[in-house]
């Protein structure tokens, strides 16, 4: 038994040894032999189908299907003559998109840290290099240049005037109604019909309509399902039940044939317009749930202490209950929108150009028979940046809104 | 400890003006458990009433009926002059006038300690958000919390979240508070600061009904000390005679139990 000396107590925790690559090989692939065995074999696996897929990709795979029809893939039918009003909406959208992460990022140390100018770097790098999509992505290094410089515009701007956060959610705000004008045209703009909107843009643009209408409505749909009124409560209940048990193919369908019945003789709302609200309505049902997780997860002594404080029920809702839900329940929230951006989609089924639309359609053309592969790998990649993308904004915000130590 | 001021006059500890006037009360859970078989009791101006008992005597149920966290079916309840009745405008005015402390504290996790506290002046009193600022700095200070004005409730332990609590009740400058077994959720070192504040608070002339376990504050600070069990008001007594000499036979089981 030795005795403890004060020097023992050291405050700082104590050092952790770093194993060597070897040494940690040994220790997590190489344990045993049957770990041996299965870390052999998964590498070998994974090598193989590295090998093959890299191979393909450079000898075999013609991407030429690719760069030919860039125009199409993002915009569709749109008339290229009024390109510059697409690119005029990828730099407000990347402006914005900058200038929000120099915002909220404005109390890091090094907004441009190694991995996150790693990270520009490789987009450039993919942009340039990167053969299915040259010459045409090149345009795009500019955007990404766009980004960064607002993004140190927006650090500087929020440290100097904290408050601006809410002049930017303004701005993104009114930015959707600027992508409405500057894709269907009028008011001095040349007017592009829905029949032209198409590809990437139009998938965006009913993924982003469909979440703008499905959260607030999932909301009070939640809220309804838990009202005291049993009247709001059934409706609300009857409404999740219902939507939630009918595929949203099928809802689709019904969106096209059956929203104008509802509606007055003559007015016949664009198909756009009736398939964002098809694709609203049924994700605001699994939302609804989502959200009412969320709700029933905030402890009953929550809302008794806002009460006791004698805040009516409105306040208590909005400033006690609503935020500490909706922190709990952004993981799932987030899940719901990533599969609203996927379920658009289907909109290629109803007949409308999305993005899968578009690819389907190039494939039918001819002259790139049996391209199957090279569109649909590169489908999936784009559809793949935006859901991480989305994931990883969502992980941000709980980070941010983590206030537990 | 610091003192509280307020504009009672302090020292003035059985007065004779009724804050709370309870008759009869009963009340029957959904379940159609009867937990309040006729209650009655007054809580007068400025003195500390311990409600004592052992758990599942309705003795929390019965506080909680004064500022209407839970209805009751028969009998009434005046607070400060006004029948709790079944409208919520009502309900909103007395809670208004009753603070409450919770064995859980129940603050707001993702307020700052500040935020906590100046929520409800703000939104309820409708001051200016200087004042209550103003105010709520005044209050945590006489808690002791002023350093952690901007932390979050989650980075504070239960003793300093049930001092906020208790400053964060203040801020409404309640007429009457009520405190349900506010230190029963603390570990043991932090009972005492937090009961130190209640006591500083008794010294200020503040009417308290406390359900507490707690038989030093009960001895020391209460004006009078009454008993409940299965849903009756057993025995209502001095603290003198309650704990050393007490009526019923029910009281000193009781006793004997937590002694």
């Amino acid at each position: 038994m030795t005795t403890v000396t004060p020097d023992s107590f050291s405050s700082a925790p104590p050092e952790v040894v770093g194993l060597g690559p070897v040494a940690w090989a040994k220790k997590n692939l190489f344990s045993d032999w049957f770990n041996s065995l299965l870390t052999v074999i998964i590498v070998g696996i994974f090598s193989w189908g590295a090998i093959r897929l890299t191979s393909w990709a450079l000898t075999t795979a013609q991407w030429q299907v690719i760069p030919n029809n860039f125009g199409l893939f993002m915009t569709g039918t749109f008339p290229s003559g009024l390109y510059p009003r697409i690119w005029a909406l990828l730099a407000i959208v990347c402006g914005l998109a900058g200038l929000s992460w120099g915002v909220l990022g404005r109390n890091v140390s090094t907004l441009f840290s190694r991995s996150v100018l790693i990270g520009l770097g490789l987009v450039c790098a993919f942009i340039v290099l990167f053969p299915p999509t040259r010459p045409s992505s090149l345009k795009l290094l500019p955007m990404v240049a766009l980004v960064a410089i607002a993004a140190a515009a927006g650090r500087q701007a929020g440290r100097k005037f904290p408050s601006i956060g809410k002049w930017v959610s303004l701005a993104w705000f009114l930015s959707y109604f600027a992508a409405l004008w500057l894709i269907g045209g009028g008011l001095g703009l040349t007017p592009v019909s829905t029949n032209d909107w198409g590809g990437l843009v139009l998938t965006l643009f009913t993924a982003v309509s469909g979440i703008a209408l499905c959260f607030p409505l999932g909301l009070l749909l939640a809220l309804g399902r838990r009202s005291a009124l049993p009247v709001v409560r059934w409706l609300s209940t009857a409404y999740i039940e219902l939507v939630r048990g009918v595929p949203l193919v099928a809802l689709l369908f019904m969106g096209q044939v059956m929203i104008p019945l509802f509606l007055p003789i003559g007015s016949r709302p664009d198909r756009i317009l009736r398939a964002i609200i098809a694709l609203a309505l049924f994700s605001a049902a699994y939302l609804a749930e989502n959200v009412r997780a969320g709700l029933q997860a905030v402890p009953r002594g929550q809302n008794e202490a806002a009460m006791s404080l004698g805040l009516n029920t409105p306040t208590t809702l909005g400033l006690i209950v609503l935020p500490q839900a909706l922190k709990i329940a952004i993981p799932a929230i987030v899940g719901q929108f990533i599969s609203l951006f996927q379920d658009t989609t289907l909109l290629s089924i109803v007949g409308l150009a999305e993005l899968l639309g578009i690819g389907k359609s190039i494939l039918a053309n001819p002259s790139y028979l049996g391209r199957y592969a090279e569109v649909y790998l590169f489908l999936a990649v784009i559809y793949w940046l935006f859901c991480y993308a989305m994931s990883l904004g969502s992980r941000k915000i709980e980070e941010k809104l983590n206030t537990s130590h | 400890m610091t003192q509280f001021q307020t504009e009672q006059p302090s020292a003035q500890h059985t007065g004779t003006e009724p804050v709370i006037v309870a008759r009869d009360v009963e009340k029957w859970y959904d379940n159609g458990f009867h937990v309040l078989k006729g209650v009655t009791m007054t809580v007068y101006k400025g003195e500390v009433l311990v409600v004592m008992g052992p758990s599942g005597s309705g003795k929390s149920t019965f506080i909680r009926t004064f500022n209407a966290l839970e209805p009751y079916q028969k009998g009434s309840i005046e607070v400060d002059g006004i029948t709790i009745s079944h409208d919520l405008k009502n309900i909103e005015a007395i809670r208004r006038e009753v603070g409450m402390v919770f064995q859980q504290f129940n603050l707001f996790p993702h307020l700052t300690v500040l935020q906590n506290v100046t929520l409800a002046p703000i939104w309820v009193r409708r001051w200016p958000k200087s004042k209550a600022q103003e105010v709520a700095m005044q209050l945590l200070e006489r808690v002791g919390i002023l350093e952690q004005a901007h932390k979050f409730p989650g980075q504070l332990s239960g003793g300093q979240q049930q001092r906020v609590a208790i400053a964060r009740s203040l801020a409404m400058q309640p007429k009457v508070m009520l405190f349900d077994e506010p230190t029963s959720a603390l570990d043991p070192e932090m009972v005492r600061e937090v009961l130190d504040v209640m006591r500083g608070l008794a010294d200020s002339g503040m009417t308290m009904v406390c359900v507490t376990h707690e038989v030093g504050f009960a001895r020391e600070v209460a004006d009078r000390v009454v008993l409940m069990d299965g849903g009756y008001l057993v025995e209502e007594n001095t603290p003198q005679e309650f704990f050393s000499n007490p009526r019923e036979d029910r009281t000193q089981k009781f006793l004997s139990q937590i002694l």
